[in-house]
């Protein structure tokens, strides 16, 4: 079994659960997407709540949060939990969202854009996260500062660490906060843009979720805010560093793989996670089915096809041949998902013309009408009785297979590509008692609002109507998952077993133009419904709220501090500088003609730090620059045991191969959890605090 | 040769170009099964042509129906009414012949000329005119 064969079992017993315990309108699986922008909203307005309370500057931020936190916890504090909360919930989506689109297979083929363009938002996702916890300066933050720098500087990007900026509480400067609130507020609207880049091949995109599944959302966040709210840590202090801190491991999940494993594998292992994510579209077994084509002879430019497209794949174009019409249809094959439902829509698409090889105004290559016509007139010579069933069933939904017989299985990429007249000539023509469409999930259509608008053509709702004296009870509407074979075989049966008791298909009589009846929904009786909702609500807020502050991760053990050695300096250069001969100075050009030549290249900086007479670090630094000519820089976070210690620290610049050339010993006593600053500074070590 | 059953006639133009064009391509398709039913065509062949007629018709009002809508036509939802009902009544003549396996060509013939002009000296006439007062 494929990788994304294993991927759908879950995903089939989760849509098998949800079409029992949920109502088809409100059935999270089929709009996971909308939550995300749902979230994205509660997110979005909280923060802007939070924004108007919050004081950015080292000192002012922590108290400003504090006070929203508690003076205010009905109002701010519930809406810092619910900003915190539901931007956790934001990546549980995402990540059903990913898997479950991955599941389907949308994103192979055309379906690549979408796909293409919702990986990148998991970046922004994060960047939004992660320096939204910075923003609150507390001991959590202080650690995401320090290791967010240390993951960066890990980078080639910076000429200077930007570690240095949390060396110890004297070197924060409001300015750095500035622009952590910049990000934090100029991501979220980048994102925004890419979310809206994301849907933008999806006509009638679904932004918002049901409103009933809307407020029981926004209802459980809320719960979840005021039964734990969102709590801030003691105060950064960059003097010290936190024995442990409190992880939200839906954002912060990489600090411990960093911790344990570094920085460098943090990078490659998201590099490689991306790359592979964001490539799966074309990477093999690819599957691309030809587009729709129009067939001008066929087409006036009626623009219904162009209507019911779920993928916007069909524009309308000025007449190309010289016909009289002023409009024609034009496929954009790399937007097509060959889902066949504007083949559907098309008013030309009706069995009953005459040409054996009749051509609609818009067919799929691969499934014409006059195949299908001929294919369905097989089928139904082939059945006998008073409950002979046609079966269309949509290549994505539950298995119809006809078992017992007197049912024969036409398969079609989507119930929306059978245009209602095929339902009418077999029903009025006698090639069958019943015509059963046997699609996706309700609401949850492979392609997209194929379900739709099936009903809606059916009920007279949408072109093209299906004729009023066709009647609805021999048209069997059957929507169920792929995973929800029950709900399917109870439809057949149900379906069968109405027929022969139905009247026969009488001429002349008046009938409303209805929609088809629904089946029975298979659901659990109400109260387990109830259950059900309860449990995965609350064990997603519950899920939500632990991971979203525990496990802890631990820094320190409670006896140990942390020496931060640092350093930025311009070591010698490699060659003093030297009278020039006469000869060199004829090779310049005149106006850089000087009496002295100095190269400038530099010496590398050595470093060591000895504690008791044991090497604790020891490394050799490049200069920067292209010429090598700039300062090195070190920085480096080394825990040891707190108490009294014989430190060594010096350093070579001089290029010399014994001996340094600036040494210090120092007698320190460390608290536990100090950080303890050994910087090199003006040509001397020195110490801080 | 079998006279016409419909001729086009000025006032039926509507004054949308490509309605009026369509319109008198349905005319002549009409006046073609018409000559067939005089000489007495088989089952099948007028049941294909009727078929053939219901596809151009469909696409033909869902063209008009575009136009009317463009137009923000005011009386589009009687009219779109109308029309569905108008290819109801195609698709019970074809019932009617397929079911019964005859036709009275008489018959048949003045029903499909009173369901073609029928809808034209209202719906159709209703349309024109109010496209003229528009301008």
């Amino acid at each position: 079994m494929s990788l994304r064969g294993l991927l759908r079992v879950p995903f089939d017993g989760l849509d098998r659960f949800c079409a029992r315990a949920f109502p088809p309108a409100w059935n999270p699986m089929a709009q996971l997407g909308a939550i995300g922008w749902f979230l994205f909203w509660i997110v979005t307005v909280s923060g802007i709540y939070l924004y108007v309370f919050f004081d950015t500057g080292v000192a002012g931020t922590w108290r400003s949060i504090e006070a929203i936190t508690h003076d205010q916890w009905w109002a701010g504090g519930v809406m810092r939990s619910l900003h915190r909360y539901a931007s956790d919930a934001m990546v549980v989506m995402v990540l059903v969202h990913l898997s479950r689109e991955w599941a389907m297979d949308r994103m192979r083929g055309n379906h690549w854009f979408a796909w293409a363009t919702g990986v990148p938002l998991i970046l922004f996702i994060y960047v939004c996260g992660i320096t939204g916890y910075w923003l609150v300066w507390d001991a959590r933050a202080q650690y995401v500062a320090v290791a967010s720098a240390q993951l960066l500087d890990a980078l080639p990007i910076f000429g200077e660490p930007i570690g240095r900026n949390f060396l110890d509480q004297a070197s924060v400067s409001d300015r750095f906060f500035t622009l952590m609130v910049y990000l934090h507020i100029a991501a979220p609207l980048l994102m925004l843009l890419f979310m809206w880049i994301h849907i933008a091949r999806h006509a009638r995109a679904k932004v918002a979720p049901a409103r009933g599944l809307g407020a029981v959302i926004l209802l459980t966040l809320t719960a979840l805010s005021l039964a734990w709210p969102a709590l801030s840590e003691p105060p950064a202090d960059l003097d010290r560093m936190p024995e442990a801190v409190p992880l939200d491991w839906f954002y912060l999940g990489a600090y411990p793989v960093m911790e344990k494993w570094g920085a460098a594998a943090v990078w490659l292992g998201l590099a490689g996670l991306f790359a592979l994510l964001w490539l799966l579209p074309w990477l093999p077994p690819r599957r691309t089915p030809p587009a729709a084509k129009v067939d001008l002879g066929n087409c006036n430019g009626c623009a219904r096809c162009f209507a019911d497209c779920p993928f916007g794949a069909i524009s309308l174009a000025p007449r190309s041949d010289g016909r009289s019409y002023e409009q024609e249809a034009v496929v954009h094959p790399e937007q097509c998902m060959a889902c066949g439902i504007c083949v559907g829509s098309c008013p030309t698409a009706t069995p009953m013309r005459s040409a054996p090889d009749f051509v609609a105004g818009i067919e799929l290559p691969d499934r014409l009408l006059a195949a299908l016509r001929r294919e369905v007139q097989a089928a139904a010579s082939g059945l006998a009785g008073d409950d002979r069933v046609i079966v269309f069933a949509c290549e994505h939904g539950a298995a119809a297979d006809a078992a017992g017989g007197n049912a024969a299985r036409i398969a079609l990429p989507c119930v929306g590509m059978l245009p209602p007249p095929f339902m009418d000539w077999i029903l009025s023509r006698g090639l069958a008692d019943g015509v059963m469409l046997a699609g996706c999930a309700a609401g949850d259509c492979h392609f997209r609002l194929g379900d739709r608008w099936t009903a809606e053509r059916i009920a007279g709702q949408r072109d093209p109507w299906l004729r009023e004296r066709v009647p609805r009870e021999r048209i069997g509407v059957s929507w169920a998952a792929r995973g929800d074979r029950g709900q399917r075989e109870a439809d057949l049966a149900a379906f069968r077993a109405r027929l022969p008791a139905l009247p026969a298909m009488a001429r002349g009589e008046k009938r409303e133009r209805a929609p088809a009846r629904p089946f029975a929904r298979r659901a659990w009786p109400k109260p387990l419904q109830w259950g059900a909702w309860a449990g995965v609500f609350g064990a997603l807020a519950f899920g939500t709220g632990a991971l979203a502050s525990w496990p802890d991760l631990r820094l320190l053990q409670p006896d140990e501090a942390v020496i931060s050695l640092s350093l930025r300096h311009a070591a010698h250069t490699r060659v003093e500088c030297q009278p020039l001969t006469p000869e060199e100075l004829m090779k310049l050009k005149p106006n850089m003609r000087r009496q002295v030549g100095c190269p400038r290249q530099r010496w590398p900086v050595y470093v060591e730090l000895l504690r008791d007479g044991f090497v604790l670090y020891q490394g050799q630094h490049q200069p920067a620059g292209l010429w090598n000519d700039g300062p090195s820089t070190v920085l480096e976070r080394i825990v040891v045991p707190a108490g009294r210690q014989a430190l060594t620290v010096r350093l070579r610049d001089s290029g010399r191969e014994q001996g340094f050339d600036h040494e210090r010993r120092i007698e320190a006593d460390l608290a536990p959890a100090q950080n303890f600053v050994i910087e090199f500074r003006g040509g001397q070590w020195s110490l801080r605090p | 040769m079998e006279p016409a059953l419909i001729e086009w006639r000025e006032d039926f133009r509507i004054g949308l170009p490509e309605v009026d064009q369509e319109h008198r391509e349905l005319i002549d398709a009409i006046n073609r099964l018409h000559r067939e039913l005089v000489v007495g065509a088989s089952i099948g062949r007028v049941t294909g042509a009727l078929g053939d007629i219901h596809a151009a018709i469909s696409s033909h009002f869902a063209l008009e129906e575009k136009d009317m809508q463009a137009l923000h036509y005011a009386e589009f939802e009687a009219h779109k009414r109308e029309h569905e009902r108008l290819l109801d009544e195609i698709l019970d003549i074809i019932d009617d012949v397929t079911a019964s396996g005859s036709y009275d060509p008489q018959v048949l013939s003045s029903r499909l000329a009173d369901w073609f002009t029928g809808h034209f000296r209202t719906f159709d006439a209703r349309l024109h005119r109010w496209l003229a007062a528009r301008h």
